[in-house]
C-alpha cells in the first residue's frame, strides 16, 4: 500500500538524485559554472545517499519513469560535451533511475558513483589548472606523456562504464541478480547499462588515446594531487571489497 | 594443502601489483616470468592431484573448483602464459608502456584462470567481464595508432554485448533453476534430462549462452573484431588467438549439461559453426595481410569448435581448442620471421588464393594417378571407421557420427594428398608407408581424444551425442555424406589431375564474382556503412 510517506520520500529522492533535469536551468544561469553545477548535484546526491541509509525505500514506477527520461536526455547531452565537469554531472543525472530503482543497493551504487566522479572532478581541476580548461579533447597523448594521469582517467571511466571488479559494477550486479525482472526494469537496466558504457568509452577514447602533441607542455601530478587520487583509488578499492562481499553473499 | 591451487587466479593480480612498484625495467619480465612459473607448477600439481585422486578440489565456499576441465586447461593457459611473457620480454622492450603491458597481461591471465576455475555463475560473470576490459586495454595498447584504437573500440562493443547477454543468461538461469552453483546446477540438469523438457525459458537460457559464446569466440556475424585486431602487439595476438577466443568453447563446456536439455540450441550451434568454418576458411585464403589471414583462420577454427559442440562432441572441442591454440600461438610468434623473409623473397607468402581459385594445376595426368587418388579418398574413411570401431563402437549409434565422418574424410584426404605431393612416388611401398603412418597418426589422435572424453565426462558424453542427434534418417545422412565425398573428390581430381586447354585458363565471370566476394570479406563493411548512411 502506498502511503503519503512513501510518495514524499520518492519526491525527495527524485530531486536529490538528479531525477529531474534541473541542470537545464542552472546552465542558463550566469551565476552557475559547470564546476558549480557539478558540486551542487554531487552534494545533493550525497545527501540523498545519506538519507536513504536511514529510511526504508520503496520505489514508485512513475518516479522511476521521470528519472528515466531525464537520464535519456542526459545521455544525449553527455555525448555532446568534451568538458570533464559537465560530463561529471551528466553522469549523476544519467544514473538517477538506478538510485531510485535499486532501493537499498542504489545507495551504495550511487556512493561508488560519487567516489568515481570525485576522481573525474580531480582530473577536471587538474586540466583546468594546467591546460586552461577542463576540456579533454585537445589534450591528447596523455597515456604516453603522463601515464599516471592516463591510468587514473582509465580507472574512473571504467568504473563508471560498469566493469568489475570496480564497485559500480559490483553493486549493479548485486541488484540485478537480486531482483525480479519486469518490462520497466529491463528497459531501464539495458538502456543505462549501455548508456554508461558508451559515454565512458567515448570519453576514454577521446581523452587517453592519441599521439603526444609537441605543442603541449605536459605536466604530471604533483605530490598533493597524487595523494588525492590515491585516496580516491583506495576508497574505490574499499568499496570494491564491500561489493565483492555483498555479491558473494548472494552467490 | 591442495587448496593452495585455488589461489592461482590471485597470483597474476599479485604480480601486476608488484610490477607497479618495480623501478628497474629489467626486473619487470623477470618477476613476471618467475612468478608465472609458480602458477604453471601449481597447475601441474593440481592436475596430478585430480588425476591421481580422481577428485575435484573445491574451495572458497564452493566458488572455485579445480576439476577435470581445469586440470586440462589451467596448465595449458599457464604454459602459454609463460611462453608469451618470455617472447614479450624482448619483443616489447623498445615499446612505450613496457610495464603497462606486463600489468595488463597479468590481469587478463587472472581473468582467464578465474573463468576456467569458477564454479559459480556470479564468479564466472565477473571473470567474463574482466576479460573484456583487459582485452580492450591490450588491443588498444598502441595508443598512438588511430586504427588500433578504432579496432579496439569494435572489440569492446562486441565483448560488451557478450557481457550483457551473459548477464541476462545468468539472471534467467537463477530464476529458472534457483542456483548459481554450477555443481548444484549440473545435478539438476542431469535429473531434468531424464524426461523431455518443454519449458521455453530453458531454451531461451541455452540460446543466450550460445549467443554470448559466439560473440566472444568470433563466430559469424560477430567475427569482425578478431581479424582486425592484428595491429595489436604480436604477443597479444598470440594470446587472443590461443587463449581469449577459446572462452566461448569453455563456457559451453561448463554449460554442457544444460545444453542436453536444449537439443535445438545444439543444432543451431552446429549450423552456425559449420557456416563460420567454411566462410572464414575461404576468407583466409584471399586476404593479403598475413596476420589478418591468421585471424580468419582462427575464426574458421572457432567455427569448427562450435560445430563440434553442436554435434555433442564437447570434449573434442576442448581438445581442438588446445591443439589449435598451441599451433596458432606458434604461428603468430613466428609471423615476424616470415615477414622478414618475405622482404627478401617476393614469392613468400605463396599466393594461395590465386592458386586455389584461378590457377589450374596441370602437372599430372595419368590413369594410374586417378586410381591412386580414388583409393586415397576411400582409404581415409575406412581407416577412420575401423579405428572408431575398435576404440568406441558406441560412436556409430548417433547420427552425429556421419557428420564427424564427413569431416574426418575431408581432413584425411587433404593429408593423403599432401603426403602424395611430397613423396611423388607411385610405388606400392610409398602408398603402404603413407597409409600406415596415417593409421598411426589417426589412432594416436583418436586415442588421446577418447581418453580426454572419458576423463572429462565419462559415460555422460553419450548423453551429449544423444541430445545432439540430428533429426534425419541414417539413409539420408549417408546420402549427404556420399554427396559430399563425390563433390569433394571431383573438385580434387579437377584441380590436380586434369590438363586444361590454355584458353580455358582465363577465369570466368562467376569465379571473379566469388573471388571479389571473398576479397571484400563478405561485403561486411559495405553493408555496415550503407546501414549507417541509411541506405538500408
Amino acid at each position: 500500500m502506498i502511503t503519503d510517506n512513501i510518495v514524499f520520500l520518492n519526491i525527495v529522492f527524485l530531486l536529490l538524485s538528479g531525477g529531474v533535469p534541473y541542470f537545464i536551468l542552472l546552465e542558463k544561469s550566469d551565476s552557475f559554472s559547470a564546476k558549480s553545477i557539478f558540486i551542487v548535484s554531487g552534494f545533493l546526491l550525497l545527501t540523498g545517499v545519506i538519507i536513504s541509509f536511514f529510511t526504508d525505500r520503496e520505489y514508485m514506477t512513475s518516479f522511476v519513469l521521470v528519472s528515466f527520461f531525464t537520464a535519456l536526455y542526459s545521455i544525449y547531452r553527455a555525448t555532446q560535451t568534451t568538458n570533464f565537469y559537465k560530463l561529471g554531472y551528466y553522469f549523476i543525472f544519467m544514473n538517477a533511475p538506478f538510485f531510485i530503482l535499486f532501493e537499498e543497493h542504489g545507495a551504495f551504487y550511487s556512493l561508488s558513483l560519487l567516489v568515481s566522479l570525485l576522481g573525474i572532478y580531480a582530473i577536471a581541476s587538474f586540466y583546468e589548472k594546467h591546460y586552461g580548461s577542463a576540456n579533454y579533447l585537445y589534450v591528447r597523448g596523455i597515456t604516453l606523456a603522463t601515464p599516471l594521469i592516463g591510468i587514473h582517467i582509465t580507472v574512473y571511466l571504467i568504473t563508471i562504464g560498469l566493469y568489475p571488479p570496480l564497485p559500480n559494477s559490483l553493486f549493479f550486479l548485486t541488484h540485478i541478480f537480486n531482483s525480479e525482472a519486469n518490462a520497466l526494469w529491463l528497459v531501464i537496466v539495458i538502456t543505462l547499462y549501455a548508456g554508461n558504457f558508451l559515454v565512458s568509452m567515448r570519453v576514454l577514447e577521446k581523452s587517453i588515446f592519441g599521439k603526444k602533441n609537441p605543442n603541449i607542455h605536459y605536466v604530471d601530478l604533483n605530490f598533493k594531487e597524487k595523494i588525492t587520487h590515491f585516496t580516491i583509488i583506495v576508497s574505490l578499492v574499499l568499496l570494491s571489497i564491500y561489493g565483492v562481499k555483498e555479491i558473494l553473499t548472494w552467490a | 594443502m591442495e587448496k593452495i591451487i585455488l589461489l592461482i587466479p590471485g597470483i597474476p593480480i599479485l604480480i601486476a601489483f608488484l610490477l607497479f612498484f618495480i623501478r628497474k625495467k629489467e626486473l619487470i619480465p623477470k618477476v613476471s616470468i618467475i612468478l608465472s612459473s609458480m602458477i604453471a607448477l601449481l597447475a601441474l600439481y593440481g592436475t596430478y592431484y585430480v588425476i591421481s585422486n580422481d577428485a575435484q578440489i573445491v574451495g572458497f565456499n564452493g566458488l572455485l573448483v579445480y576439476n577435470e576441465l581445469s586440470a586440462i586447461l589451467v596448465p595449458y593457459v599457464a604454459i602459454l602464459g609463460l611462453v608469451i611473457r618470455k617472447y614479450a620480454t624482448k619483443y616489447m622492450w623498445d615499446e612505450a608502456g613496457y610495464r603497462r603491458f606486463f600489468i595488463l597481461l597479468n590481469f587478463i591471465f587472472a581473468s582467464i584462470y578465474l573463468l576456467v576455475m569458477s564454479n559459480n555463475l556470479i564468479v564466472l560473470a565477473l571473470a567474463w567481464q574482466l576479460m573484456s576490459v583487459g582485452l580492450y586495454l591490450l588491443v588498444s595498447f598502441n595508443v598512438g595508432s588511430k586504427t588500433a584504437v578504432k579496432n579496439a573500440r569494435w572489440t569492446m562493443y562486441i565483448h560488451k554485448g557478450a557481457d550483457f547477454v551473459f548477464l541476462l543468461a545468468v539472471i534467467l538461469t537463477y530464476q529458472t533453476f534457483g542456483s548459481f552453483d554450477l555443481l548444484v546446477l549440473k545435478e539438476k540438469w542431469l535429473v531434468m534430462s531424464q524426461s523431455p523438457v518443454t519449458d521455453p525459458m530453458v531454451l531461451t537460457v541455452g540460446l543466450l549462452y550460445l549467443l554470448a559464446a559466439m560473440m566472444k569466440s568470433a563466430i559469424v556475424p560477430f567475427h569482425i573484431w578478431l581479424p582486425y585486431t592484428s595491429e595489436a602487439p604480436t604477443p597479444v595476438s598470440g594470446l587472443m588467438h590461443a587463449g581469449v577466443v577459446n572462452v566461448g568453447g569453455i563456457l559451453l563446456n561448463k554449460m554442457a549439461y544444460l545444453l542436453i536439455l536444449t537439443p535445438m540450441v545444439l543444432n543451431i550451434a552446429f549450423v552456425i559453426g559449420l557456416f563460420t568454418a567454411i566462410f572464414a576458411s575461404m576468407l583466409m585464403l584471399v586476404v593479403s595481410d598475413i596476420k589478418r589471414s591468421l585471424g580468419y583462420s582462427t575464426v574458421g577454427q572457432m567455427g569448427y569448435m562450435i560445430m563440434e559442440i553442436g554435434l555433442g562432441a564437447f570434449s573434442l572441442a576442448i581438445y581442438h581448442l588446445i591443439v589449435h591454440g598451441i599451433f596458432k600461438a606458434s604461428l603468430f610468434l613466428e609471423s615476424g620471421s616470415i615477414i622478414k623473409y618475405a622482404r627478401k623473397d617476393p614469392n613468400i607468402p605463396e599466393r594461395l588464393s590465386h592458386k586455389t581459385f584461378l590457377e589450374e594445376n596441370t602437372k599430372y595426368k595419368s590413369s594410374k594417378t586417378f586410381k591412386l587418388i580414388a583409393l586415397f579418398t576411400i582409404v581415409p574413411v575406412v581407416v577412420f571407421i575401423g579405428i572408431k570401431m575398435i576404440l568406441a563402437p558406441e560412436f556409430f549409434e548417433f547420427n552425429a557420427a556421419i557428420v564427424i565422418l564427413a569431416f574426418a574424410w575431408l581432413t584425411g584426404t587433404q593429408l593423403f594428398l599432401s603426403f602424395f605431393k611430397v613423396s611423388k612416388f607411385d610405388s606400392i611401398k610409398a602408398i603402404f608407408g603413407i597409409i600406415s603412418s596415417f593409421i598411426i597418426v589417426l589412432f594416436s589422435y583418436e586415442f588421446i581424444g577418447l581418453s580426454l572424453e572419458h576423463f572429462l565426462y565419462g559415460h555422460d558424453s553419450l548423453l551429449f551425442y544423444k541430445a545432439a542427434t540430428l533429426n534425419v534418417t541414417l539413409v539420408s545422412a549417408l546420402l549427404v555424406l556420399s554427396l559430399v565425398m563425390i563433390v569433394g573428390w571431383l573438385f580434387i581430381y579437377k584441380q590436380h589431375f586434369i590438363t586444361l586447354p590454355a584458353n580455358k585458363e582465363k577465369s570466368t565471370k562467376s569465379k571473379w564474382s566469388f573471388y571479389k566476394l571473398l576479397v571484400k570479406e563478405g561485403y561486411y563493411f559495405e553493408i555496415f556503412n550503407s546501414s549507417k548512411k541509411g541506405k538500408l
